[in-house]
């Protein structure tokens, strides 16, 4: 803390008014009031809601120490508070957007070998009553010039 | 062919929106390979598609939305395994294939050349047949990308391919063990080339002679086709560095 204080005292530092904290614990408080209720009415799994109640509870103490955030900065070698803010925002829902992908394409796989099974069965079905498979009538095997 | 006597084997015709060529194709197949069984994998149709195939005599496995050619086939290998056929061949549907020359592919794994044989368009056949008018002739975009292909397969496999996206295959039970468990929705035909290779199998490519296409025009635009060519460049790098499984081994 004494290192971000000297660094405060070098340059003048762009940080969160108090305005700006009242706002985003609002919004914090209202997502994550969100989430409880998508999860209320079945409209979000638990296991995927997690991740965004992190959010929500990372916004909340972003909001509430904005201490936190200076020293953010100063890692990042970034003066304005909000630039490091949105940096980290943004690489959160990169990395968010990429997890969603990975589960889409675990989804996809599975509804492949999903509606493949079910070929199968019906195929199957189709075999066994012995609609397939035999050569009908009209079609007689004719043996050819085969090599 | 006459050692498949006792061995039974399955013929299997992805079909996409085929009404028009799909029982002419099953006639053809019955009449080349009359011991095969044949299976159409119907994927996910909505013409008539499913019904001419019934009709002509042939078991249809639907799949009840379009999945791309990557999971048709491999439905199709699914279904080989599970019915313990020893052999398997696909074509595809629009007309382009003989079956004769399917017949031939069949030939090469029932002898036990090969695990996997390809019908390469490309290939010089040794017999210097002249080429029939309705000889199969590639567009240009095709050519662009099929040596794109042929170059970077050759290079992740060292072995030489020229038809790389061939869709005309005869294949065995280790192979239909590999391909039905792993196969690439989005890019069946290099991946599974570079794949078999990597797990040691055997794979050759046999010269055939196709035809133009009966209906339907290619899927090919351009763009289409440079994403196509991305996609697979992709691919191909990625299954460099994927790990081998042993299980295609035993």
């Amino acid at each position: 803390m004494s290192l971000s204080l000297l660094v405060l005292a070098a340059e003048p530092k762009v940080s969160l008014t108090a305005q700006t904290r009242i706002l985003a614990a609002i919004l914090a408080l209202a997502f994550m009031l969100l989430i409880l209720d998508l999860i209320r009415r079945d409209k979000l799994q638990e296991r995927y809601s997690v991740v965004w109640f992190v959010a929500g509870l990372g916004m909340l103490v972003g909001a509430a120490f904005p201490g936190l955030l200076s020293i953010v900065a100063d890692v990042m070698g970034v003066r304005d508070t909000n630039v490091a803010l949105f940096s980290i925002v943004l690489l959160l829902l990169l990395g968010l957007a990429l997890n969603f992908s990975v589960i889409m394409s675990r989804q996809a796989a599975q509804i492949t070998r999903l509606a493949q099974e079910r070929a199968l069965d019906k195929a199957r079905q189709q075999g066994a009553s012995g609609n397939g498979d035999e050569p009908h009538g009209e079609s007689a095997p004719a043996q050819s010039s085969r090599s | 062919m006459g050692e498949s006597l006792e061995m039974s084997t399955l013929v299997f015709i992805p079909a996409w929106n085929e009404q028009d060529s799909v029982a002419e194709v099953i006639a053809d197949v019955r009449e080349q390979i009359p011991a095969a069984d044949i299976l159409v994998v119907d994927d996910g149709s909505v013409d008539a598609t499913a019904d001419h195939a019934r009709a002509a005599g042939a078991t249809v496995a639907s799949l009840p939305f379009n999945q791309g050619l990557g999971a048709a086939l491999q439905t199709g290998y699914l279904y080989a395994l599970r019915e313990g056929y020893d052999f398997c061949a696909h074509l595809d549907s629009d007309g382009q294939h003989p079956a004769s020359e399917v017949a031939r592919l069949l030939g090469e794994v029932v002898s036990d050349r090969a695990d996997l044989v390809l019908g390469s368009r490309y290939r010089e056949r040794g017999d210097g047949e002249p080429a029939d008018a309705d000889d199969y002739r590639p567009t240009f975009s095709r050519k662009v990308g099929t040596s794109v292909f042929r170059f970077f397969l050759t290079l992740a496999t060292r072995q030489r391919f020229t038809d790389t996206t061939s869709g005309m295959r005869a294949a065995n039970r280790r192979v239909m063990a590999l391909f039905s468990e792993n196969y690439s929705p989005d890019f069946a035909e290099i991946e599974s080339l570079q794949l078999a290779v990597r797990q040691g199998l055997r794979v050759e490519e046999v010269p055939v002679r196709m035809l133009e296409r009966a209906g339907g025009s290619s899927f090919l635009t351009p763009l289409r086709s440079a994403f196509f060519i991305f996609k697979g460049l992709v691919v191909l790098l990625v299954g460099m560095f994927r790990p081998r499984s042993v299980e295609a081994e035993r």
